[in-house]
């Protein structure tokens, strides 16, 4: 039995210059940080059973890895493992449902293929992860998404993530102790908006109009400096206000990044006490991240839940939770 | 006798004005994934630097994290490689001195864990033996050196090193102390800080 986990992450500015189309022609940035919350995959060797089982929203069992359809199970079972006549268990676990931009997708891929080497003996590096998750989802399943993910849940931490046009990577991590991250951390609430979106939809619209508006990306690119020096400084009041542009720059590339309620839902927040915020991930559905007094955190909840429950929308909930440093690690090995 | 009292502390504080805070930070973060994870902390040296590793692990396991025990049912161990005189010497005896370090070694090490490595000049070869080990399974390895830093700063993830003239044993040791000293402080606040 071979036991992988991954964090989910949080990505705070430069979403979207992690698309080829834009980093092809200038080195694109984000900065963002994991999360305690994980994606575990549990892998063990059938002894007696000749089909594959693999369990996650539903349990699927093929004799023949082609007859899976979970696209990244099929493409990770055919990359990293051969003895196809002993066949294997898979299950994911995850904290929190997918989809909700928290970059789930990338940290099973994560999970699933260190998983995967684990079995062939190998310990794989950060950097080997986050490449082969990047070849699964993009090089091999065609997926029109970007590469932070992948390399925020290889790596983990608070990171500088830069993709530069030769398809290089740069991790830088942001130095800060634990002290200022915990004043960082009481500073920001997590909303599940109770919507739920694929990011490759979303993405697959913006990536068109990159060319027309590069210098927008050019500036969200930029602002992860910003943002890192606001940081250093505790100076959380800038900090929301590059959300928030990062957030209306966001919605300026593409018009399905936002809908009229989660567009209502945010400025409700600011109304009510939030300084700034966004959406997480790709957009469109997903989780929104406020920045507030932290005095003022409770109060936050407590209206935006009444509001959201008006709106009829019943899911809406607050995600507790703290930064972790850890990326994608084997927990348990005994094969 | 105050010329070389002065010379001693001019030449200790040189030296620690030469080390990397980000080194230092890379290494604090090494540990705080280790514990995340359930890991373990190996660290060990040769004469000097193996009493330094036995006084930081006396430090780590008692200052930082016994009086948390009762909060918290995580555990947190580091541990000094070899762990008994007897293992060192039948090591040594049995197999050779290169090997006192990566052989007993090889029986703890799992995929969650990370290393310390203490060696002044970074070129003792039973250090650079375990370290090599460590480097094979990806683990993670904090190396504490100092003259030119040797192998042990170039395999290294984390290179806490003082850069001294060869020889300086005894400047190199005080600041490698320093530095396992903030490490420990380090924690301290962080356990202390756990809910």
């Amino acid at each position: 039995m071979i036991i992988t986990r991954s964090p989910l992450r949080i990505s705070f500015v430069g979403g979207g210059t992690d698309l080829p189309k834009f980093y092809k022609q200038y080195p694109g940035r984000v900065i963002s940080t994991t999360m305690d919350k994980y994606v575990y995959i549990a892998l063990n060797k059938n002894v007696f059973n000749k089909d594959f089982i693999l369990k996650y929203s539903i349990t699927e069992m093929v004799r023949d890895p082609i007859d899976i359809k979970n696209t990244r199970f099929q493409a990770a079972i055919n990359e990293y493992f051969q003895n196809f006549d002993k066949p294997l268990e898979i299950s994911s676990v995850a904290d929190l449902p997918s989809r909700t931009g928290l970059g789930s997708s990338s940290s099973f891929s994560c999970a699933l293929i260190k998983a995967l080497l684990a079995l062939q003996g190998e310990n794989a590096s950060k950097e080997k992860i986050a490449q082969e998750a990047c070849r699964l989802e993009i090089d091999i399943l065609k997926e029109p998404i970007g590469k932070q993910d992948q390399y925020a849940a290889a790596y983990g931490g608070l990171n500088i993530i830069q993709f530069n046009p030769d398809e290089s990577v740069v991790v830088e991590p942001v130095l800060i102790d634990f002290k200022q991250l915990n004043i960082f951390n009481s500073h920001l609430s997590l909303f599940y908006t109770g919507m739920t979106r694929s990011a490759s939809v979303v993405l697959a619209k913006q990536q068109t109009k990159i060319t027309e508006q590069l210098e927008t990306y050019k500036k969200m690119s930029e602002s992860v400096y910003d943002f890192k020096n606001y940081l250093l400084n505790n100076n959380y009041r800038k900090i929301a206000e590059i959300l928030h542009e990062g957030w209306l720059r966001k919605k300026s590339l593409s018009d399905n990044i936002s809908n009229s309620q989660i567009d209502s839902i945010y400025e409700f927040a600011l109304n009510h006490g939030a300084w700034g915020g966004k959406i997480l991930g790709a957009g469109n559905g997903g989780c929104l991240l406020f920045i507030s007094e932290p005095t003022k955190k409770e109060e936050l909840k407590t209206e935006l839940e009444i509001y959201t429950r008006s709106l009829g929308i019943n899911e809406f909930e607050e995600i507790p939770f703290r930064f972790v440093q850890s990326g994608t690690d084997i927990l348990f090995n005994n094969s | 006798m105050e010329k070389f009292i002065l010379d001693f502390i001019k030449k200790t504080e040189n030296a620690i004005e030469k080390i990397s805070t980000l080194e230092i930070a890379k290494a604090i973060h090494i540990i705080e994934e280790t514990y995340e994870r359930d890991g373990r902390i190996y660290i060990f040296g040769n004469g000097g630097s193996l009493a330094l590793a036995t006084h930081w692990v006396s430090d780590f396991n008692k200052t930082v994290f016994s009086h948390n025990l009762e909060k918290n049912i995580r555990r947190f161990q580091a541990i000094r490689i070899p762990t008994t005189e007897e293992e060192l010497t039948a090591w040594a005896n049995d197999v050779g001195y290169d090997m006192v370090f990566a052989g007993p070694l090889k029986n703890y090490l799992k995929e969650t864990d990370c290393a310390i490595a203490i060696s002044s000049s970074g070129n003792s070869e039973n250090i650079i033996k375990a370290v090599e080990l460590c480097k094979k399974n990806n683990i993670p390895i904090i190396g504490l050196s100092g003259f030119d830093g040797g192998k042990l700063y170039k395999l290294a993830d984390a290179k806490l090193h003082i850069p001294t003239t060869k020889g300086e044993y005894g400047v190199v040791e005080s600041a490698h102390g320093l530095l396992l000293h903030l490490i420990t402080n380090y924690f301290k606040d962080y356990f202390d800080d756990k809910k």
